[in-house]
């Protein structure tokens, strides 16, 4: 058990000082790439990380053996150590390569303001001659939001029991299950609804149905995690008490689960609605109808001011939204 | 009287490793008030759950009221449970719910999905958890939600909902644990009532030698998942006591 456990650490520390290496000689080579236009051949990058890495591992003074192996003394000040040196240069090149990467450009940002005098001229007098208009795209998105919450609540809701770790029995049918809806889940939410939207939009053609679907999906998941989790969190007390009863397992969750989640089930599910509406915006630039596709649509016009007036009622209908849905997750606090 | 409850070689190792557990052989009558004894940690909790496979022993035999409980599935294993009721230290009611829909519950092992979502409709259910109720001394917090009223009543709760259960058997896993010594009290005098009265069996683990022998008419002591005493209240002197308890024990009063 012992011998079992050193062996692994020593591993993961050889593994964590070849890939500092060579992450460091990577980025070495991309610097000599782009202010010297010298190429260095990306097996040279893997050998020197892997050399370089081996060379620190064993004398012992590596970062790996820092992190996993912690035998050296600590009381040594960082910058008195060659683990030291090594994370503060491994931060510095990150630093150095992602402001590279990035083109940050100071002047740019400073000297070029004038660029955006049409869209800050917009904002500041914005077009109401298309108020109208503006309130009936802006329905849509308000509505496929609000569609796409109530549509995922109960399928949520139902998934949820059977990704709670604590519900689900240890046994083959229930861990199976127990997987496949979690990981289903967190693969489904960790595609951005924005990616959804686009995936539907080729689907079902562009529009507010397209949105819907892209957001419906994207809670769906979401909140099957969020609830799977206050499950998870309950008093198993009562649980055991029900069961005890002679309860079915229905009878137990309905029971003993539901009126413990539900109060924390309704916040989440209103939090929910309010994400919905601020990404419903977003998710009508790709496709999903709405206020967003009428943004998009007025911006490539370059209608300066009807931008303007969309920017205006984006901002109040997110601004109210945020307010109501505080106030409301506040009184079910107090509940 | 004949056996209500009979293990042989019961034993429970759990999947940490900790055998908690050691082969428990026990008889015990119908209509008798068992008190279990026991440091924390000794296997009085294990126990308990094994009865009504809360948990599952891991060896062994159990027969309640002549049914075979480890071998029993489905809807056996839920007709055993009605009929041996249970009652907790911390007295596990859902909270947010009344008092009588608490009571309600103890209809479950009996009804359907469908009844027991319509629980208010059924006059009769209705009429006997307000029965409970009253007799524990609750009738008036019958919508009270549980989480507003007090430790002691809320174990009356738990006991008119074993009561809805109408059990042969009552566990108690240290019930008055959490109370103050008066309704400590006032709880073991409804569970002397229906074991007296209602011929029910009762098997309470305790730390109070005081409650023990008020109230229990045999004692059974655990230590390390073994059974080192077992016979009536009276025959635990000091040394029976720092036998079960350890050598720096004192007993402390309850009255
Ligand atoms: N779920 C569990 N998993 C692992 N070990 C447990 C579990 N529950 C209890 N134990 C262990 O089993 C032994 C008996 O515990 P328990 O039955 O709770 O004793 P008691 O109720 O007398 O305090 C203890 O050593 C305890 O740590
Ligand atoms: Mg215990």
């Amino acid at each position: 058990m012992k011998k079992e456990n050193k062996l692994k650490l020593n591993i993961q520390a050889i593994l964590t000082d070849l890939l500092f290496w060579i992450y460091i000689f990577g980025c070495a080579s991309f610097l000599m790439n782009h202010w010297f236009e010298k190429v260095i051949p990306n097996n040279f990058v893997v050998i020197f990380g892997i050399v370089v890495g081996l060379i620190t591992f064993i004398l012992g003074i590596s970062v790996g053996r820092k992190v996993f192996l912690p035998t050296i003394k600590t009381d040594r000040k960082w910058h008195k150590t060659f683990w030291g040196w090594s994370v503060f240069f491994i931060l510095l090149i990150t630093f150095v390569v992602g402001w590279n990467l990035v083109e940050v450009d100071l002047y740019k940002l400073f000297a070029k303001f004038r660029n955006a005098g049409g869209i800050m001229g917009g904002i500041f007098n914005p077009n109401t001659d298309i108020f109208v208009l503006c309130l009936s795209a802006l329905a849509e998105t308000i509505y496929l939001a609000l569609l796409a919450t109530v549509f995922a609540i109960p399928l949520a809701f139902i998934l949820s029991f059977f990704a709670a770790r604590n519900l689900m029995p240890r046994t083959f049918l229930g861990n199976t299950v127990y997987i496949i809806v979690r990981t289903i889940a967190t693969v489904f939410r960790s595609i951005e609804a924005i990616v959804w939207a686009i995936i539907f939009s080729v689907w079902v053609g562009i529009g507010p149905f397209a949105g819907m679907l892209a957001l419906m999906i994207h809670s769906i998941a979401s909140l099957t995690k969020l609830y799977s989790e206050q499950i998870e969190n309950i008093d198993p007390g009562p649980v055991e008490a029900i069961k005890a009863t002679g309860a079915s397992t229905l009878q137990t969750w309905i029971f003993a689960v539901v009126p413990q989640i539900i109060s924390p089930y309704l916040a989440f599910t209103i939090y929910r609605w309010d994400i919905n509406v601020r990404m419903a915006t977003i998710v009508g630039f790709v496709g999903g109808g709405g206020i967003g596709l009428l943004l998009l649509q007025q911006q490539q016009l370059l209608r300066w001011q009807n931008v303007g007036m969309i920017i205006w009622l984006i901002a109040i209908v997110v601004w109210i939204m945020d307010m109501v849905s505080a106030k409301v997750r506040e009184k079910l606090q107090e509940m | 009287m004949k056996n209500i409850i009979e293990l042989k070689n019961l034993h429970k190792v759990y999947a940490t490793g900790t055998h908690a557990l050691k082969g428990i052989d026990l008889e015990i009558k119908e209509g008798e008030f068992c008190i279990l004894l026991g440091l924390s940690g000794s296997g009085k909790s294990t126990l308990l759950r094994c009865l009504n496979r809360l948990i599952e022993p891991t060896s062994g035999d159990i027969i309640i009221d002549g049914i075979d409980v480890v071998a029993a599935k489905g809807k056996q294993l839920r007709y055993i449970r009605r009929k041996i009721a249970m009652i907790f230290q911390q007295f596990n009611l859902i909270r947010n719910l009344s008092s009588l829909t608490n009571v309600l519950t103890g209809k479950l092992g009996y009804s359907s999905l469908v009844h027991s979502l319509t629980f208010p409709q059924h006059k009769k259910d209705t009429k006997i958890a307000l029965e409970n109720l009253k007799r524990v001394g609750l009738k008036e917090f019958a919508e009270k939600r549980t989480r507003n009223l007090s430790g002691g009543q809320q174990q009356r709760v738990a006991i008119a909902r074993a009561l809805m259960q109408n059990p042969k058997v009552i566990l108690a896993d240290e019930p008055v644990a959490s109370l103050d010594p008066a309704t400590a009290d006032s709880v073991m005098r409804y569970l002397g009532e229906l074991n007296k009265k209602d011929n029910m069996t009762v098997i309470c683990s305790l730390h109070f030698l005081s409650l023990a022998r008020k109230y229990g008419t045999r004692v059974i002591a655990l230590k390390d998942g073994k059974i080192v005493f077992d016979g009536t209240p009276k025959e635990i002197d000091e040394k029976r006591f720092k036998e079960i308890y350890g050598q720096d024990a004192e007993e402390v009063e309850i009255r």
